[in-house]
């Protein structure tokens, strides 16, 4: 049974940015999309060493934004800084738990996921795993999908840094931890963007291949 | 506007359009009018084809405008404390947490609630207008690759339920209460939402490469009639 045609093995390209297929310049590396003028490659240039870069960093970052306060919410003088942790926790002690599984769903969870998300993309590029490579498309789908919402605890301090502003009786500051926190979102984004999904299935193919089933490569 | 014609063929041989998350290389490239194309080996969404997608945008986007005004000028909250009161409004934030000292911090939050969703109702408006001249071509390719890049980071939805958590948040400490310019923070959210789902760039390529071809295509048509005017 012969494999489905890959745009690759027949010397044509696709514009990430608007989607043309393009027949590839003869011994480039690059070039540039005649419909919308994007850079066009045959795969994202550096697309795993890049992710890789870029959810190490990530995961590095993630260390301070969950151990410096995120936030200081100062009421009638008194106050303690919390977490990114601490804050879910007081809404669940509080009786919020809706909330507070909203938050800890946004803000922990999420990030977490997605780095994982991102080391198994890559494992399974990099040491070809016998995994299925639709399963992983549903990790990427997912990891490509979740990671925006993450940006809501941040949105929710800058609210509430202008909002309760009252000098001594009520006041609320960001914290240290809120940058690192940003940066983790901003970094594992583009970590995301970087990754090249079509690299799984070349590693299904090139997988298929030595096992010597027959079909087009 | 909708898309009938197939794109320009860059020597494919037979095939159209390979998939951009998996390289299948598939014979067919757009949509029928109202369905959308998916990949048959990895499920990717390929193209959906969204009638009258041009139209719908420029009204969308013209009305997301529109609605920015009295969101970004009336306050989303109002946050009172024995008798004192503060309000919140689309911009204060920012500039509470850029007097603070977190440069980084205001303008990644200034970014993803104001300058993104603007920057793409701009944008599409813009595409939807000048995709009709051919003089902004190039301008208009501009516009449509930006907007590609600045898609991901418009966070209306997100900043939406980011209000709705510090509204739940500081309501055992204070009186919280909920201001105009939150409705139409919501309603430019669903309008956002909606350009997005309505716009279809295929739509916009169609259009301008039906601009291109238009003087040409007089010709080759013309010909055939004085073929048969010359045989009958």
């Amino acid at each position: 049974m012969n494999r489905p045609a890959r745009a690759l093995s027949e010397q044509l390209w696709t514009c990430l940015c608007c989607h043309q297929l393009q027949r590839s310049p003869a011994g480039q590396h690059r070039s540039r999309c005649p419909r919308c003028g994007a850079r066009v490659h045959g795969r994202i240039d550096g697309s795993l060493l890049l992710t890789w870069a870029l959810t190490i960093t990530g995961a590095l970052l993630l260390i301070p934004a969950n151990i410096l306060p995120v936030m200081t919410v100062i009421y009638l003088g008194s106050g303690d800084p919390s977490t990114i942790i601490g804050g879910a926790l007081e809404l669940y002690h509080s009786g919020l738990w809706g909330i507070a599984l909203i938050v800890f769903v946004a803000s922990i969870a999420v990030p977490v996921m997605k780095l994982v998300g991102l080391v198994m993309l890559c494992l399974i590029v990099q040491w070809r795993l016998k995994v299925s490579p639709r399963q992983a498309m549903r990790v990427y789908r997912v990891v490509n999908g979740i990671g925006r919402w993450s940006l809501l605890d941040l949105f929710m301090i800058s609210i509430l840094v202008a909002l309760v502003d009252m000098g001594a009786i009520a006041e609320v500051h960001a914290g240290a931890g809120s940058t690192a926190f940003a940066t983790v979102v901003v970094v594992t984004m583009f970590a995301v963007r970087s990754f090249d999904p079509r690299l799984v299935w070349d590693a299904h193919e090139s997988r298929l291949a030595e096992n010597g089933e027959p079909g087009r490569a | 506007m909708q898309v009938s014609q197939q794109p320009q063929n860059e020597g494919g041989g037979q095939w159209l359009r390979a998939c951009h998350q998996c390289d299948l290389l598939l014979t067919r490239a757009l949509a029928p009018v109202g369905q959308k194309l998916q990949c048959p080996r990895c499920g990717a969404t390929l193209h959906r084809n969204m009638d009258h997608s041009i139209v719908h945008t420029a009204a969308l986007s013209i009305s997301g405008l529109l609605l920015f005004i009295p969101t970004a000028s009336l306050p989303l909250l109002e946050f009172s404390l024995f008798s004192f009161g503060a309000e919140n409004t689309l911009m204060n934030g920012v500039f509470s947490l850029f007097s603070a000292g977190y440069y980084w911090l205001a303008t990644l939050v200034l970014f993803c609630s104001v300058i993104a969703p603007l920057g793409k109702f701009l944008l599409l408006t813009f595409v939807c207008w000048g995709s009709g001249h051919r003089r902004l071509r190039w301008p208009v390719t501009t516009a449509l690759r930006s907007y590609q890049h600045l898609q991901e980071w418009g966070m209306l939805d997100v900043y939406m339920l980011g209000v709705l958590v510090a509204l739940v948040k500081m309501s055992d400490l204070g009186r919280m209460s909920v201001e105009p310019g939150f409705y139409c923070f919501a309603a430019m959210m669903v309008v956002a939402s909606a350009t997005t789902v309505a716009f279809d760039p295929e739509a916009v390529w169609a259009r301008m490469a039906g601009l291109e071809n238009r003087p040409q295509a007089t010709g080759p048509q013309a010909d055939p009639e004085q073929n048969n005017g010359a045989q009958g």
